[in-house]
């Protein structure tokens, strides 16, 4: 497992260059406010479908609470970006006996409140057309050893071009007031309502 | 209304500079073997979701269906970039008499097997991300105008991004027969049908 480092002077250079690359390739990130509980952790549940989501969430949540971000990445690409690591991303490699300790670490690391941990439960890259979201159950475990420290996000981003050459990048945020789910489905069915209405969001966009 | 001044250097070279900037905005332009029917104009219908999907069709036009293109702009958007009207940009005014005119410069277009005009029967921008393709009435004034043999093309396009940070097009074709042979409202069925399942493929395409 890779585990996040500190550098103040690395995670700076990185803020600057995920600054940089959003600027050259977005024409402008719409996201939604929302109300964040100061005195506790945010877990930040959200779709797959690109290697911009996580950068795109990154920028949004930057403005949205001063927490520390933290992103949970495959293995694989964590070894490919090892610059990653300076940013807050740590690795889980679902098929050995390691993606445990990574669970635990996030479940840790969701204990202190100045602390948010973006995760991915797809586990893999969708497209970004899917209508039903499949969750991996991994996730159950961090909730049910963060319980109570954490404020449960659901992101669903979404990118279109519209009538520009580069393209809008809109994340549709809500707050889950409730934290506990029976099972993987039960929150699957949860945040596929939130993915359902932010879907439903975007088709209405008109020009 | 604007006709096209359509000049054969000019168009030649656009779809050359055009195949260049779209090879560099994008990672993959995905487009299945699709060959025209022999000695038949094409009417290419296209889902209107942003500023490229124009440039799409071109493209299409150009180096897969081999056909000269047409376009239909809005009067007020060829206004404003009227060097397009020298590639085959013509306009229509969806409020004034004038529509009738455009409708049936299009059908004449179509009369020639060596031409293809492009239509987005939505008449405007909707999201990439809509299930239902509204096909405006005009265009059924255009079909029945054609005298030639002219076949309808439908194409879904489709932008992912997957492991990539260009997004990739993904071109849906569908054969909606020759003009005049399906009856209006079969022939925006076929279309949603064709869309919907369209959007279902493209969870499963290669990447």
């Amino acid at each position: 497992m890779i585990y996040p480092k500190k550098n103040g002077l690395l995670r700076r250079v990185l803020k600057t260059y995920v600054h940089f690359i959003l600027k050259r390739y977005f024409y402008r990130i719409d996201f939604n406010t929302i109300e964040i509980e100061p005195k506790k952790s945010i877990l930040l549940v959200a779709n797959h479908f690109s290697i911009w989501d996580g950068l795109v969430l990154y920028w949004a949540m930057q403005r949205l609470s001063a927490k520390n971000f933290y992103v949970m990445l495959l293995e694989e690409t964590a070894k490919k970006e090892p610059m990653l690591k300076y940013g807050g991303a740590f690795s889980i490699n679902k098929t050995s006996k390691d993606a445990l300790q990574s669970l635990n670490y996030a479940a840790q690391l969701l204990a202190a409140p100045q602390n948010l941990v973006l995760i991915f439960p797809q586990g893999k890259l969708y497209s970004n057309f899917i209508d039903e979201v499949q969750f991996e159950k991994g996730i159950l475990k961090i909730m049910e050893q963060a319980k109570g420290k954490f404020q449960l996000i659901y992101a669903a981003t979404f990118i279109e071009s519209f009538q520009h050459k580069k393209p809008i990048a809109t994340i549709y945020l809500s707050r889950e007031t409730n934290c506990t789910f029976e099972n993987i489905e039960a929150l699957t069915d949860s945040y596929q309502q939130h993915y359902n209405t932010s879907r439903q969001q975007q088709t209405k966009l008109v020009l | 209304m604007i006709p096209a001044r359509r000049i054969k250097f000019l168009s030649d070279w656009f779809a050359l500079y055009m195949r260049y900037r779209m090879r560099k905005a994008f990672n993959r332009l995905v487009v299945p073997p699709f060959t025209p029917k022999k000695g038949h104009s094409v009417l290419l219908l296209c889902n209107h979701f942003s500023w490229w999907d124009a440039f799409c069709c071109n493209y299409l036009a150009y180096w897969h269906l081999h056909r000269k293109s047409y376009a239909m702009m809005q009067e007020d958007h060829l206004q404003k970039r009227m060097l397009l009207n020298f590639f085959g940009g013509f306009s229509i005014s969806r409020s004034s008499r004038e529509m009738i005119t455009s409708l049936q410069y299009a059908a004449n277009l179509l009369n020639n097997p060596e031409n293809m005009v492009v239509v987005f029967p939505q008449g405007r921008l909707i999201s990439n991300h809509t299930t239902e393709i509204v096909v405006e009435k005009g265009l059924e004034r255009l079909i029945k105008n054609i005298k030639g043999p002219c076949q309808i093309v439908y194409t879904c396009l489709l932008i992912d991004y997957f492991e990539s940070l260009k997004p990739s097009v993904f071109y849906h074709l569908l054969d909606c027969g020759i003009a005049g042979e399906l009856p209006f409202d079969e022939l925006t069925e076929k279309i949603n049908t064709f869309h919907q399942q369209a959007l279902k493929d493209q969870l499963n395409v290669e990447h």
